[in-house]
């Protein structure tokens, strides 16, 4: 006897569950989420990170300097690059810098030289004292550049700061 | 489903039969989610796929300030790295001649060779780990020696609390000295054999 197919008119899920679940993961993003800052969409170069191994302490958040040493990924230069965090410090940064035209006042991260770069540290430093430093740089650099920017910070008083590193095996 | 069923039990009970509205039955109401699931997988994925997880890991550095006048050390509490040109490793504790660590156990022997000279107790505390480096060494060899230096540190640290000091009647407290300096030219040619 063939087996008699049952009428399937209206057939729902509950779909209940499913929204909940799906609910809780939205909510934990949304509140995860950190967008890419505007100078790291708009830069042309990645850093491959020195690597080291697993620790817990991060990056500082607020009020942070950073002293970008990178290595140009088309025309293949090493660069400074610096970035400043607080928007109004940078604001009063980036005016004391003589030279620079429109759109280098209004980005968050500028490309210069070792003397350029000395005197941004110098007038972070006047701006906010306790600003807090780092240096992210490739690891397949020489060491000179990394030195160069040491050096900098040692004369402006900057004797703590921060290498951006990456943890092993990632 | 549960609200629709207190209060249909609500409604049948004799003492509140006040009302003359009768309580509509629901049984099986229901609402078309599919348009609030489509909405939510859709904001969930974009989430999901914009977020970045951690912040970079950072390592704390500290570097010795700037002096005009040289500051006087002993050789013997003295304990430098070199770093040449090609990223190969040396130490040598106070004058003693260069030896050479295999970049293979490179980070194995700095924690050992730096745990063992800090700990030692005229050394304690007394200890300067010098760290010299070519400027032409690659910068993520120096950061590696860095890691090893900063993993001997965390033992020393920790051998050292247990310690009780005869002064204070405390446990010991550990005072870092460490400097990191371009390679000198004499002590490249002590190395540049090797």
């Amino acid at each position: 006897m063939p087996k008699v197919k049952k009428k399937r008119v209206g057939f729902t899920i509950d779909m209940t569950p499913l929204v909940d679940i799906t609910f809780l993961l939205l909510t934990f993003f949304m509140f995860t989420a950190k967008f890419k800052s505007d100078a790291e969409s708009q830069q042309k170069f990645t850093i491959q990170r020195p690597k080291v191994t697993p620790d817990t302490t991060t990056i500082p958040q607020n009020d942070l300097a950073v002293i970008k040493v990178a290595i140009d990924s088309v025309t293949l230069d090493t660069n400074y690059y610096y970035e400043l965090s607080n928007e109004t410090d940078r604001e009063k940064v980036w005016n004391s810098i003589e030279g620079l035209n429109e759109e280098q006042r209004s980005s968050p991260q500028l490309k210069v030289s070792v003397e350029v770069l000395n005197q941004l540290v110098q007038n972070t430093r006047l701006v906010r004292a306790n600003t807090k430093f780092a240096i992210d740089a490739d690891r397949r650099l020489r060491f000179k550049w990394i030195d160069d920017a040491m050096n900098i910070l040692r004369k402006n008083k900057a004797t703590v700061f921060n290498f951006v590193t990456e943890k092993e095996g990632m | 489903m549960s609200g629709g069923g207190e209060g249909l039990s609500l409604g049948a009970k004799p003492k509140r039969g006040n009302s003359k509205r009768k309580v509509k039955k629901r049984v099986g109401f229901r609402i078309d989610m599919t348009p609030l699931v489509d909405i939510t997988f859709l904001l969930l994925t974009f989430f999901m796929l914009t977020t970045t997880m951690a912040a970079p890991q950072v390592m704390e550095m500290s570097i010795p300030p700037e002096i005009t006048e040289q500051v006087e050390v002993k050789a013997s509490e003295l304990l430098s790295f070199f770093v040449r040109d090609d990223g190969e490793l040396f130490f040598a504790m106070g004058q003693d001649e260069p030896e050479k660590i295999e970049s293979k156990e490179m980070v194995k022997k700095v924690k050992e060779i730096s745990i063992r000279e800090n700990l030692k107790p005229e050394l304690e505390n007394k200890l300067i780990v010098g760290l010299y480096v070519s400027t032409e060494a690659p910068y993520g060899e120096i950061v590696s020696i860095l890691d090893a230096l900063n993993q001997a540190e965390a033992v020393i640290v920790d051998k050292l609390s247990k310690d009780i000091d005869p002064e204070t009647g405390k446990p010991k407290e550990r005072k870092r000295r460490f400097t990191i300096a371009p390679l000198l030219e004499d002590q490249l040619n002590q190395i540049k054999e090797l």
